[in-house]
């Protein structure tokens, strides 16, 4: 199986960190290895049809700072000399337009490829189209990855709960979030709390899409296209963010026995990203950096699953499930 | 409807039981019971039963069961399933701005219940908390609350924070 990577950051090495320690894996379970044939971070790209140890490409990035060896202006020239079977695209989102990832994905479905996507911006804002363009080439789109992380909160309603009638998702989403607000519990004010996070590497030094609910609002509307089957994009979602919480406010909710978290809700009528009063001990009050989601199932009642939303090889777990779903696809069909 | 009743049975064995199955007989959903050994009246045994009929008729012919029983009713009232919510309001407000939402909102949906805290003006902003708890009848009543109160926050610039 031949990969090729678009986007080489911390995902894009983390994943080629999992490949290689993954690689008997694949071995014992399709005969076959999972060869990289080449990466592209934002101005370089390498080409190698014959393979790249994965390893080799992470020390590459992190002697140079470059993947490659050769500039390029525009990616899709690069896809159409590359040689590969699925593309992984972990490039950095872009949720005004969809940025390179869009661009990517488009063409490798309409070159008939697979693609594994962790990009949210793609999926927030073409999702319809982009699942159509599969469909219509025969080809796989997974993204298990673009919400919440390692939590397997895609497949397994698409998987695990394929006969239930899910009637609501709420959810933590956005681990930046929930770790400021939970250091808001502790009683810092909000920029305090803020300042810390940035120092750990939760937040960016722009935080805006984290703290503006931006984020949780694109993993809402891929979680209401892929689960719901609604047609939504971003611009659809109902979006309030943290940055009106006050230190006064979280400490009143205390004094009920509460705590303020950023949810995000998708059912048939609502499909919102906002702060709200969840009792201590509900499923949705957890506290740090972890993601959570309450599913609620007909048959099976509310499903509750917890994990970490973001990381280098949490990450990369995710698209690891997509990759060997994939594979065991194109087993069964041959 | 939901009834809660008061009966007062003879303290004798059966008669709990007695006084519980007409309910069954009319057709009607027991909910609850209590059974206070500690009220005696008249020796009689005070019963506490929260049940549902259907209809007001129902009810009558129960009435008529008990009393047929020598079963003393003492109370008996309509009871209502209610909702509560809370919901923070954090910006510039003051008490003169909730009592006119919660006046405006009652106008849309039946308040059962409200009860407002306020937090003291912040140290680091000029912001205020309001607490808003509510009860209300039925869950389309908070959903039209949720949308009233949203846009109203909205358009005030007043960050809103409901319960989930």
């Amino acid at each position: 199986m031949r990969v090729f990577i678009c986007g080489f950051g911390t995902v894009g090495q983390g994943l080629c960190e999992v490949l290689a320690d993954r690689a008997q894996f694949f071995l014992d379970r399709y005969g076959e290895p999972v060869i990289v044939t080449g990466a592209m971070d934002s101005r370089t790209f390498i080409l190698a049809p014959q393979g790249i140890a994965p390893l080799d490409l992470v020390a590459r990035k992190k002697g140079s700072g470059r993947v490659g060896d050769e500039s390029y202006t525009d990616s899709t020239a690069v896809l159409e000399q590359a040689e590969y079977d699925i593309l992984v695209e972990v490039s950095p989102t872009d949720v005004k337009t969809g940025g390179a990832g869009l661009v990517n994905i488009t063409y490798a479905l309409n070159h008939g490829k697979d693609v594994i996507t962790v990009n949210k911006g793609p999926l927030a804002l073409k999702f319809c189209e982009l699942i159509s363009l599969a469909r219509k080439n025969k080809c796989k789109l997974r993204f298990e990855g673009s919400v919440a992380g390692a939590m397997p909160i895609i497949n397994l309603c698409h998987e695990n709960l394929k006969g239930e009638r899910i009637s609501s998702i709420r959810g933590i989403f956005n681990g930046t979030c929930n770790f400021i607000l939970s250091k808001m519990d502790k009683g810092q004010p909000f920029e305090q709390a803020l300042k810390e996070a940035q120092q750990m590497g939760y937040a960016e030094t722009d935080p805006t899409n984290d703290i503006e609910g931006y984020d949780s609002a694109c993993k809402v509307a891929i979680l209401a296209n892929s689960i719901f089957g609604r047609n939504v994009t971003f611009n659809d979602v109902k979006i309030t963010g943290i940055t009106g919480i006050t230190d006064e406010a979280v400490a009143m909710a205390a004094s009920r026995n509460m705590v303020i978290r950023l949810i995000g809700e998708i059912s048939e009528t609502r499909l919102e990203v906002g702060p709200r009063l969840v009792p201590k001990g509900h499923p949705l009050s957890i506290s740090g950096t972890l993601n959570t989601a309450l599913i609620q199932a007909d048959l099976a009642g509310p499903i509750t699953i917890t994990g970490r939303g973001a990381g280098r090889i949490e990450t990369a777990s995710a698209i690891l499930s997509d990759l060997i779903a994939i594979m065991d696809e194109r087993r069964n069909r041959r | 409807m939901i009834v809660n009743a008061e009966l007062f049975v003879k303290d004798l064995p059966g008669q709990l039981v007695g006084s519980i199955e007409p309910i069954s007989l009319v057709d009607g959903n027991i909910m609850g019971v209590m059974h206070d050994r500690e009220r005696i009246v008249n020796h009689r045994i005070c019963i506490n039963i929260t049940f549902e009929v259907d209809s007001q008729e129902q009810l009558e012919q129960l009435k008529n069961i008990w009393k047929s029983k020598d079963i003393i009713i003492s109370k008996l009232g309509s009871v209502y399933q209610t909702y509560t919510m809370d919901y923070l309001l954090i910006g510039k407000i003051d008490a003169l701005y909730i009592e006119g939402l919660i006046r405006r909102a009652s106008e849309i949906v039946t308040l059962d219940n409200v009860d407002v805290r306020y937090s003291s003006r912040s140290s680091s902003s000029d912001k205020k908390s309001g607490m808003i708890s509510v009860k209300v009848r039925n869950l389309e009543d908070l959903d039209l609350l949720d949308g009233f109160l949203s846009a109203e926050c909205r358009d005030a610039g007043i960050t809103y924070v409901r319960g989930v």
